[in-house]
């Protein structure tokens, strides 16, 4: 039996709640990085005319993945300025 | 890619709109009837075409780095300016390497905005970790920058422990560490990407089977309401980008 004291450093930190719903979030329907990447400039067009259909895969991907999520608003943000 | 202007880049703080220095006054009077035709084709028309797309990538990639200036190691001028012509040189690049494959779904404007964008924002990344280790660190492993702080060590929960739990039993090694790079230590993707070798897009597969299995299992145990679409318990299948083994190899 160990009996050294564990000192805060050599315990692993444990899940805080944002990374437990990051874990859990449910990424279904499936789409890439690169299928994103694809679709963004028609959805960013149809989000920016309020015309935008359903798209849950699209929609999904961008609520899971950060990168992808700041592109897309980024390019809306661009396409309302001009 | 002949020489354009570097003088359109902004220059300083002021807002991305106005990057251009002398657009044009109802912002597309001289834009290409057909952007591909005129890229393709060659003489002056070609050429007017490439300073103008430039031009658009510089505003794009400037409203990208604007947007994410908080983020930059240096943020002088002279700094962002390098970063913005710089990603629009690079995004022109992928662009006329990508132009046999605009299919007209959207304006060419903003299907070239968004390889300026894409750049840019990963730029910044690579940048803002440019001097930071990246930990592949597997649970029970600490990480060096989040061991001290006390707000990181919250009490866990019911649910987190079973999720811990869970990652130890039905992921393998290199789910674990993907998932604990890029959810717990917050890693952007295309960072960890560059480091490890791979892409963004395989490693957010990863991802995606590593929330398919814990969910899976999760639900199992009854902390997550059943889904009638979701798959219960997955078998262990090999992940394409591990080269690990479920038994303990890391990777």
């Amino acid at each position: 039996m160990n009996d050294t004291p564990e000192t805060p450093q050599s315990r692993p930190a444990p899940l805080t709640g944002p990374a437990v719903d990051a874990l859990l979030r449910d990424t279904t329907p499936w789409l890439s990085c690169e299928d994103c990447f694809e679709r963004m400039d028609a959805y960013a067009e149809s989000v920016v005319r309020g015309t935008h259909p359903p798209d849950e895969a699209m929609t999904t991907h961008l609520s899971a993945c950060p990168a992808c999520e700041e592109e897309a608003h980024s390019l809306i943000e661009l396409l309302k300025a001009e | 890619m002949p020489a354009v202007k570097r003088d359109e880049a902004r220059r300083g703080t002021p807002p991305p709109a106005r990057l251009d220095a002398d657009p044009p006054a109802d912002g597309r009077a001289d834009e290409p009837a057909d952007w591909v035709e005129a890229l393709r084709g060659d003489g002056p028309d070609q050429l007017a075409a490439l300073r103008r797309l430039h031009a658009l990538m510089l505003r794009a990639c400037g409203h990208q780095v604007w947007r994410m200036r908080a983020a930059l190691p240096d943020a002088s001028p002279d700094a962002v300016e390098l970063l913005v012509n710089q990603a629009a040189d690079e995004a022109m690049t992928a662009l006329l390497g990508k132009l046999h494959t605009f299919e007209g779904r959207s304006r060419f404007t903003t299907w070239a905005f968004k390889f300026a964008i894409l750049q840019a924002a990963t730029e910044v990344r690579r940048l803002q970790w440019q001097h930071r280790e990246v930990e592949l660190r597997d649970l029970d492993e600490p990480s060096a920058s989040a061991a001290d702080d006390p707000q990181l060590r919250a009490e866990g929960t019911a649910l987190a422990d079973a999720v811990v739990d869970a990652m130890r039993r039905v992921l393998t090694p290199y789910q674990r560490r993907i998932a604990v790079a890029l959810l717990v230590d917050t890693v952007p993707i295309d960072v960890l990407a560059e480091r490890l070798g791979t892409s963004r897009g395989a490693l957010y597969k990863t991802l995606h089977d590593t929330r398919v299995r814990l969910r899976a299992e999760l639900t199992a145990q009854g902390f997550l309401p059943v889904d009638r679409g979701q798959p219960t318990r997955p078998p262990m299948a090999p992940d394409p980008d591990d080269s690990s083994t479920p038994a303990g190899g890391n990777r």
